[in-house]
This record gives C-alpha cells, sequence and structure tokens, in this order.
C-alpha cells in the first residue's frame, strides 16, 4: 500500500510540475502580447504627438493655418518648405538668410527687385538659370508674414518617433505567396502519382504482351522493344499512306494561311529608334493621344508628334536619360526622328480619321487596340478590306447632334425599321474607300 | 501510295515553303510578305512616309519647311457667326512678338462669343491638351505637373484674374516654365480654351 500510495503522490507531483511550468508559459505569453500590444500603443501615441506638436507650433506673427492655405496655393508647386530645391529654392530658414523688408519686396515683385540691381537677388536669378518667380503684388504684410509663419513651422525639424506597430504586418503579406507554393506542392505530388500509376500500368501492359510474345522478347530491353513495334507499324502500309496524307494536308493548311496572310502585317511591332513607351506616357501619365497626334479629330492622318511636342515636357523632365538626349541631338541637327511605320494601308486605299473618330466617334482602341497598355506599339486588326466592310456592316451611323445627317435619317427611318447602319450611307461603296 | 523520291521531294518542298511563309509573318520586326510591295511604299510622295532618298530637295527629304515668314491660312478663320446670326470679324492673324503679353492684355478680347457650346467644346480641348499638366479642376495637380513641377492653381491670387488676351498670349507662346502650345491648338481652339480656364478660375 506504501508502494501504491508513493507512486500516487510521485504523479500528482509530475501532474504539479507540469501544470507549474503551463502556467509559466502562459504567463511568458501574456508577457509576450502584453508588451507587443504597449509599444504599437507607445508608437501610435508618439505618432499622434509629433503631429500635434506639428500644428501647435507659436505662431510668429502670422496665422500659421493661413499662411499654410496660401503657400499651398500660390507657391508649394515651386518651393519645399524643406531646403529642398523644387523649381525655386527650398524655403527652409529663409528668414536667417534675408530680413522681412527683402522678403516682402521679392514676394510683392521679383523682378522689380532684379531690376533694382540687388547683388543676392541677381546671384539667385542667375543660379536658377533666369527663370522667373510669379509676381504676387496684391500680398500685404499680413498674407507674407502668415506664410513666413507657416514656412517657419513646418521645416522645423520634429523628432520623429520609431513607429514599433509597423512590424506587425509583414506575416499577413507574405500570405499570398505561401499559398501559391501550396498550389504548387499539390500540382508536383499529383504529377508524381500520375507517373507512379502510368508506370504501373506499362507494367501490366508488359507482363500481358509478354504473355503472347514469347520467351525470347523477355531477354531485349525496353528501348530495343519500342524499336521493334515502331518497325512493325512504320511496315503496315495503311498507317504510312494515313501519315504522308495528313503531313501533306496540314503542310497545305499552312501554306493557304500563309498565302491569306501575304500583305496583312497584323502583329507587326518594329522597334522603334527611340524607346518610346505608350503605356508610360498615355496610360500611367494620362496624356491623352490627341495632345501628341494632332490631327486625329481634325484630317485624314492623325500624325506623328514632331520633337517640338516632346520637348514641351522633356525640356525638364529627365533631360539626363540617354532615350532623350536623342530627342535634343534631333533638334540640334536639324534631322527628323525617324520613327518606323506601323500602319499603313496600300495605296489603294483610302481611310480618314476624322471620319470615324470626330464623325463617327470611335474609340481609338476599336481599331488599334488598347494601346495605353503597349510598351511598343503593334498593329492589332487585321487592316483588310474585309476589316473594313465588316465594321461598315455593323456599326451605326452616328447621327447625334449632327445636323448633317438629320434629313437622311429621317428618310431612312421612313422605309425601313432599323437604325441606319454604315452600309445604308454607301459605306460599301468601292469608290468611297478607293481612288 | 508508292513513296518514291518524287514524292518525297515533293513533300519535302510544300513543307519548307509553307514553314518559309510562316515564320516570315510571325517576326514582329518584319512586315511579312507583301503581295504589292509598291503599294505599301510607294514611289508617290505619302505624308509621314518615306521610303527612298529624295532626289530633288537638297536634304534628300520629302518634307519642305514652309518659306520663313508664311502664315498657313486654313488654321486662320477671321469670322465667327454669332448666336444672334450676326458676324463678328477679328483678324485671327497673330502678329504680337512673344515679350509683349502686356500688350496683349489690353488690347486683345475673345472674339468668339461666349455660350454654353463654345465653353463645352473649350473644355474637350483643354481636356486633350492641359488637362495632364494643370489638372481636372485647374488646380496644377495634373499627372505629368507632378513630374513636371512648377504647374499653378488657376483659381489662387495670382492667377485668378488673367483676362482673355493673357491666356491666348500664354497658349501661344509659352510664359516661364511652360512652352509654347502654338503648334497643337489653333488660334480659334485657343480661344475656346480660353473661356474653359475663365470657369476654372473661379475655383471649383
Ligand atoms: C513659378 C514658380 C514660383 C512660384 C509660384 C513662387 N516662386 Fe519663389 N522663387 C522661384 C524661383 C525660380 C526663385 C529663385 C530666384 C529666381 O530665379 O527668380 C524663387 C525665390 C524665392 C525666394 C528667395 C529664396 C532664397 O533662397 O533667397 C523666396 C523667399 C520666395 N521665392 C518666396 C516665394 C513665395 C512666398 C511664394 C508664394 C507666395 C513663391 N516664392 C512662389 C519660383 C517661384
Ligand atoms: C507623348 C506623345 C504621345 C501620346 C500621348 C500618344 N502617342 Fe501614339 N505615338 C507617339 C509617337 C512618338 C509614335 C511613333 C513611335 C511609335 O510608333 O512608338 C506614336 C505611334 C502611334 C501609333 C502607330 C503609328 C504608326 O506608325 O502606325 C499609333 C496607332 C498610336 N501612336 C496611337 C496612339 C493612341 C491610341 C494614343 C492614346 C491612347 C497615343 N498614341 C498617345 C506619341 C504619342
Ligand atoms: C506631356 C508630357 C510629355 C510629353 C509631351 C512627352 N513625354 Fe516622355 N515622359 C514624360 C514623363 C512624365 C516621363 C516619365 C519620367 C519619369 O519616369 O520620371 C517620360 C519618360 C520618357 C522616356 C523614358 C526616359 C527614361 O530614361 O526613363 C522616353 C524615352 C520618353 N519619355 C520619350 C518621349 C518622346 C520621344 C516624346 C515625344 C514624342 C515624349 N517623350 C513626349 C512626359 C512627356
Ligand atoms: C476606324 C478605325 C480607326 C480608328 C477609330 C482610329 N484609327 Fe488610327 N489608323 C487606322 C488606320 C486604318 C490607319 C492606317 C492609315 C494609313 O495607312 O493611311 C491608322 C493610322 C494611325 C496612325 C499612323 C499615322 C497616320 O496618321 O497614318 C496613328 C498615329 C493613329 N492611327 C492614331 C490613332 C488615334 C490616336 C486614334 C484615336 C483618337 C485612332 N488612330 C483611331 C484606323 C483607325
Ligand atoms: C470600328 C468600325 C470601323 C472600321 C474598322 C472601319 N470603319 Fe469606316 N466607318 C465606320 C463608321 C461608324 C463610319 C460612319 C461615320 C459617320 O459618318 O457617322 C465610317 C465611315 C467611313 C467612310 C465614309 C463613308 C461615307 O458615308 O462617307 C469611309 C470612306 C470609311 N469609313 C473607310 C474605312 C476604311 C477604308 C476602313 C478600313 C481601313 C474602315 N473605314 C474601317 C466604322 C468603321
Ligand atoms: C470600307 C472601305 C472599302 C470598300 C467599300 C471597298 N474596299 Fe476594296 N479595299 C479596301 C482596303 C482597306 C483594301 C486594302 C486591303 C489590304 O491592304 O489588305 C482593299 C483592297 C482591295 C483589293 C485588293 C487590291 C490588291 O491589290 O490587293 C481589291 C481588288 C478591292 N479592294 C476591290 C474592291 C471593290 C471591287 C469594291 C467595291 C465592291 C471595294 N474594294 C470596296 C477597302 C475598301
Ligand atoms: C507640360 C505641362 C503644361 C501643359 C501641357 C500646359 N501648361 Fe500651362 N503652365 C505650365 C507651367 C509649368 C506653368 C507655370 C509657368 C511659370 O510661371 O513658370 C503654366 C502656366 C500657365 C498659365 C499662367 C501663366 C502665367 O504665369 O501667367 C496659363 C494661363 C496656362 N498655363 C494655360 C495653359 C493652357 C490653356 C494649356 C493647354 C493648351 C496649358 N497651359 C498646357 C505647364 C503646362
Amino acid at each position: 500500500m506504501i508502494e501504491n500510495n508513493s507512486s500516487v503522490v510521485l504523479q500528482s507531483e509530475k501532474v504539479g510540475i507540469l501544470h507549474y511550468i503551463n502556467m509559466i508559459r502562459k504567463f511568458y505569453k501574456s508577457i509576450l502580447a502584453l508588451s507587443v500590444a504597449v509599444s504599437i500603443s507607445i508608437g501610435y501615441v508618439a505618432a499622434q504627438d509629433s503631429t500635434s506638436i506639428a500644428s501647435a507650433a507659436p505662431a510668429g506673427g502670422g496665422d500659421v493655418a493661413k499662411g499654410e492655405g496660401l503657400f499651398k496655393n500660390n507657391c508649394a508647386q515651386c518651393h519645399a518648405v524643406t531646403a529642398e530645391v523644387v523649381v525655386g529654392p527650398g524655403l527652409a530658414g529663409i528668414e536667417e538668410r534675408r530680413d522681412y523688408a527683402w522678403l516682402k519686396n521679392w514676394i510683392n515683385n521679383p523682378m522689380g527687385v532684379i531690376g533694382s540691381g540687388d547683388k543676392y537677388a541677381n546671384e539667385l536669378y542667375l543660379k536658377y538659370n533666369k527663370t522667373q518667380m510669379t509676381a504676387f503684388a496684391a500680398f500685404g504684410d499680413e498674407e507674407v508674414k502668415s506664410i513666413l509663419a507657416y514656412v517657419k513651422s513646418a521645416s522645423t525639424p520634429v523628432a520623429t518617433a520609431p513607429v514599433a506597430g509597423a512590424v506587425a504586418t509583414t506575416p499577413a503579406e507574405t500570405g499570398g505567396g505561401t499559398f501559391i507554393n501550396v498550389i504548387l506542392v499539390a500540382l508536383l505530388v499529383i504529377m508524381g502519382l500520375v507517373l507512379v500509376a502510368l508506370l504501373g500500368i506499362l507494367q501490366l501492359l508488359n507482363r500481358l504482351s509478354g504473355a503472347d510474345a514469347g520467351a525470347a522478347d523477355t531477354s531485349l530491353s525496353f528501348g530495343e522493344k519500342l524499336q521493334a513495334s515502331f518497325k512493325n507499324i512504320a511496315a503496315n502500309k495503311t498507317v504510312r499512306s494515313a501519315i504522308v496524307w495528313a503531313f501533306i494536308l496540314l503542310a497545305t493548311k499552312a501554306t493557304f494561311d500563309g498565302m491569306y496572310g501575304i500583305g496583312v502585317h497584323q502583329g507587326y511591332a518594329p522597334k522603334q529608334p527611340i524607346a518610346f513607351s505608350h503605356k508610360l506616357h498615355a496610360g500611367e501619365m494620362k496624356i491623352n493621344c490627341a495632345y501628341c497626334h494632332t490631327g486625329v479629330y481634325k484630317g485624314k492622318q492623325s500624325g506623328i508628334p514632331s520633337a517640338n511636342i516632346c520637348m514641351n515636357c522633356h525640356n525638364a523632365i529627365k533631360r539626363e536619360s540617354p532615350e532623350i538626349q536623342k530627342i535634343y541631338t534631333a533638334i540640334e541637327t536639324n534631322k527628323p526622328i525617324e520613327w518606323v511605320r506601323v500602319h499603313n494601308l496600300p495605296d489603294l486605299a483610302y481611310f480618314n480619321h476624322a471620319q470615324h473618330t470626330n464623325v463617327g466617334g470611335l474609340e481609338c482602341k476599336n481599331c488599334h487596340g488598347e494601346i495605353e497598355k503597349m510598351e511598343v506599339v503593334q498593329q492589332r486588326s487585321s487592316l483588310t478590306m474585309g476589316w473594313c466592310i465588316d465594321c461598315h456592316r455593323k456599326s451605326e451611323v452616328n447621327g447625334k447632334d449632327n445636323g448633317y445627317y438629320a434629313k437622311l435619317m429621317e428618310a431612312h427611318s421612313a422605309v425601313s425599321k432599323g437604325a441606319m447602319k454604315v452600309q445604308d450611307n454607301g459605306g460599301l461603296e468601292c469608290a468611297k474607300c478607293h481612288y | 501510295m508508292k513513296v518514291s523520291l518524287k514524292n518525297i521531294s515533293l513533300a519535302l518542298s510544300i513543307v519548307t515553303f509553307s514553314t518559309v511563309v510562316l515564320t516570315s509573318c510571325s517576326d514582329n520586326n518584319s512586315t511579312g510578305w507583301e503581295f504589292a510591295p509598291n503599294m505599301y511604299n510607294s514611289r508617290a510622295y505619302e505624308p509621314l512616309t518615306q521610303w527612298r532618298k529624295n532626289i530633288i530637295n537638297a536634304d534628300g527629304k520629302d518634307m519642305r519647311s514652309p518659306v520663313a515668314g508664311t502664315i498657313s491660312r486654313a488654321n486662320y478663320q477671321t469670322s465667327f457667326l454669332q448666336d444672334d446670326s450676326t458676324v463678328v470679324n477679328d483678324l485671327m492673324v497673330y502678329n504680337l512678338p512673344k515679350d509683349s503679353i502686356a500688350v496683349a492684355e489690353v488690347t486683345l478680347k475673345n472674339p468668339i462669343p461666349w455660350s454654353d457650346k463654345a465653353e463645352e467644346e473649350g473644355k474637350v480641348l483643354y481636356e486633350r491638351n492641359c488637362l495632364h499638366c494643370h489638372g481636372e479642376k485647374g488646380a496644377g495637380d495634373g499627372a505629368v505637373g507632378k513630374v513636371y513641377k512648377g504647374v499653378p492653381n488657376y483659381a489662387s491670387d495670382a492667377y485668378k484674374n488673367m483676362n482673355d488676351g493673357h491666356i491666348f498670349h500664354v497658349i501661344t507662346y509659352g510664359k516661364g516654365r511652360m512652352w509654347s502650345h502654338a503648334s497643337q491648338v489653333n488660334p480659334e481652339e485657343r480661344w475656346k480654351i480660353v473661356h474653359y480656364v475663365h470657369r476654372l478660375q473661379l475655383g471649383n
């Protein structure tokens, strides 16, 4: 009994120890959680603190909030409140550099100050390549002081607190990646299983075929067996002629397909002399097509922009890039940039952009595909006669707000119920498209 | 069917022919086969296209610059029909030099009378030519404006009082960091844009 008892005691002691360890683990866990929570909230509070400091900065003779509005509306496009150069110099510490009277004069009439022979102003003007600053003649003392007060408060560096909470987001971000990994592994496993099954079937087939092929064959290796069976098949006359015929048919089809492709430039995407990207300009920068293709709503030709249009932006943007330097070279040497033509109808056909974009109201992507997503322009449509005719059969004439078509539409609806298609307006007449 | 030398060579030639045709089409840098190449790269002068050196013009180009000092009349409409069916005549040929913005401010008035339609057309033109720098509401926050820097807000104090002549002159010759847009918008279009810029100067 004593033994039994002692064993019981021992067991309960073990349970007790386990329980104790568990408690310690839980305790540490909660401490960890607590510390994470505390550090996050500290970071949060600190971040909030820093913003509240910024907005509550002392106003030195001007209204900071008013100054902020004025600065953002009038100066921010050319000046930063830090030392960073935008168009003009950064304004951090401006009040240490110049006295108030000079600043007021300058802001009211910068060209006047430069004209008065002020040495500092002239040096600055030269340093900034003679960029003229806008004159703000209407600004009185109050406005100027407010702006200066804002610049001062916004440019004084505020101790930025380390953000502890940021760490928490990282595991969630990698979630997508692991999911793909799981799928890949699963696919691999499935493929492995299929392979095993196939091998099994092969073995079974081998054993079955071995039964009637006789004992002689068993000495042959797998490769030799395969060779033998191929030879058997090749010796069969019907199989052989079937293969030859299939080959001839396929080749004829390919030849005809190829012949239909003669004169069709679909898919043509030549390399251009400058790596100009529509994806960047028309897609990301949202520049309208007509800014560069100026004729597209006005005339037959939509036109390719000349170098001066590129220079409207690239006089300032990315000047140092070697690709942009090619535009500069073209202008300096007075040689046009020789773009490679992509879309090109034969001389026998007449196509007019304005008729389609301006009158018909069609969008570029109806015919050119999604140019704003292309790095290199590619011809997406076939530009064959069938393509033109197809669309003229399907599309309606755009009679909206077009007095020119009013009577025609009336006459059409008198004799027919459906909407007026381009073909009803002579869109299939040979002479409309052929000279 | 007999597998003779003749048959084999026939099949082979078909195969090579078709592969040549096929591969010539799949190359992105080539137009593939053309039935009548002279129709695509023609001998006649075509706009935007030149295939061979021009032997008449000294620089070898088909294009020629206009004679210095000439103005293309086709782009200069000189009379405008008003809503009350009277006609305003205006000499649209713009001959003030670049540095005369002050003269433009006092002498020029928009010859196209304001109407909803004119402003609507101005809006379309603004969206094509100015929006990417000056922003949808004229606040200087277009996608390119952010990269280009220094684009003003039309509604701000220094710009909200710009008059007709000032804006017309800026589009024609540019000002400061903005370059001339005369090659993209003709005078009539410029005046329509002026109507819309006035709308944006009011802010929202
Ligand atoms: C069109 C761009 C532009 C705008 C808008 C602009 N500035 Fe400037 N500013 C400049 C340029 C450029 C300079 C450098 C001198 C020069 O080239 O004329 C400058 C210089 C200055 C200087 C002298 C800086 C120094 O380091 O000494 C002050 C001060 C100044 N600007 C204040 C302002 C204020 C305030 C506003 C808004 C009310 C403003 N600027 C709006 C372009 C601009
Ligand atoms: C910043 C100027 C710019 C803008 C904006 C622009 N393009 Fe272009 N585009 C060019 C230049 C330069 C070329 C000639 C080089 C090339 O083919 O890439 C060109 C070529 C093309 C071509 C091929 C011309 C040919 O040779 O057949 C098409 C089609 C075209 N653009 C359509 C568009 C459409 C549609 C848009 C609007 C979504 C657009 N472009 C916007 C500058 C521009
Ligand atoms: C309305 C403004 C605008 C016009 C017009 C314009 N671009 Fe651009 N271009 C940009 C902007 C914005 C970028 C992007 C710069 C960046 O990435 O910071 C750019 C980038 C480029 C680049 C890439 C430069 C590099 O090294 O990354 C090339 C090449 C280029 N443009 C060529 C042209 C050509 C050629 C034309 C004339 C047909 C043209 N651009 C007209 C605004 C313009
Ligand atoms: C109805 C179909 C259609 C529409 C819509 C259309 N295009 Fe085209 N585009 C063509 C064809 C066809 C050509 C070839 C013209 C030729 O070779 O004469 C072409 C050629 C071009 C070219 C090469 C230069 C030229 O002028 O021949 C440019 C650039 C171009 N298009 C831009 C545009 C833009 C930008 C738009 C939208 C505003 C647009 N296109 C809308 C069918 C279309
Ligand atoms: C995406 C559809 C579409 C394609 C593709 C298209 N067109 Fe059109 N086309 C139209 C529409 C719509 C009109 C009618 C415009 C209107 O007057 O409202 C039109 C009108 C015309 C007209 C004027 C007809 C008239 O009544 O005066 C001609 C010429 C023309 N197209 C030629 C062509 C040629 C050449 C091609 C092929 C290179 C072509 N089109 C491809 C839609 C298309
Ligand atoms: C909507 C415009 C349109 C109309 C209408 C039209 N065509 Fe065409 N046609 C074209 C275009 C575009 C091509 C060039 C196709 C190409 O390059 O693949 C063409 C090509 C041809 C060709 C081939 C020329 C060659 O050498 O490859 C012939 C022949 C032709 N057309 C005859 C006609 C006849 C006949 C009619 C009247 C029944 C007619 N077309 C009406 C647009 C048109
Ligand atoms: C490439 C970008 C860009 C484009 C496109 C552009 N602008 Fe500007 N614009 C500017 C910049 C930058 C300034 C500031 C110029 C300065 O003062 O240095 C400006 C200034 C102006 C001003 C005020 C000029 C002054 O200082 O009195 C007007 C008015 C104006 N633009 C109108 C237009 C109109 C209208 C269009 C369209 C036809 C247009 N802009 C297209 C960049 C652009």
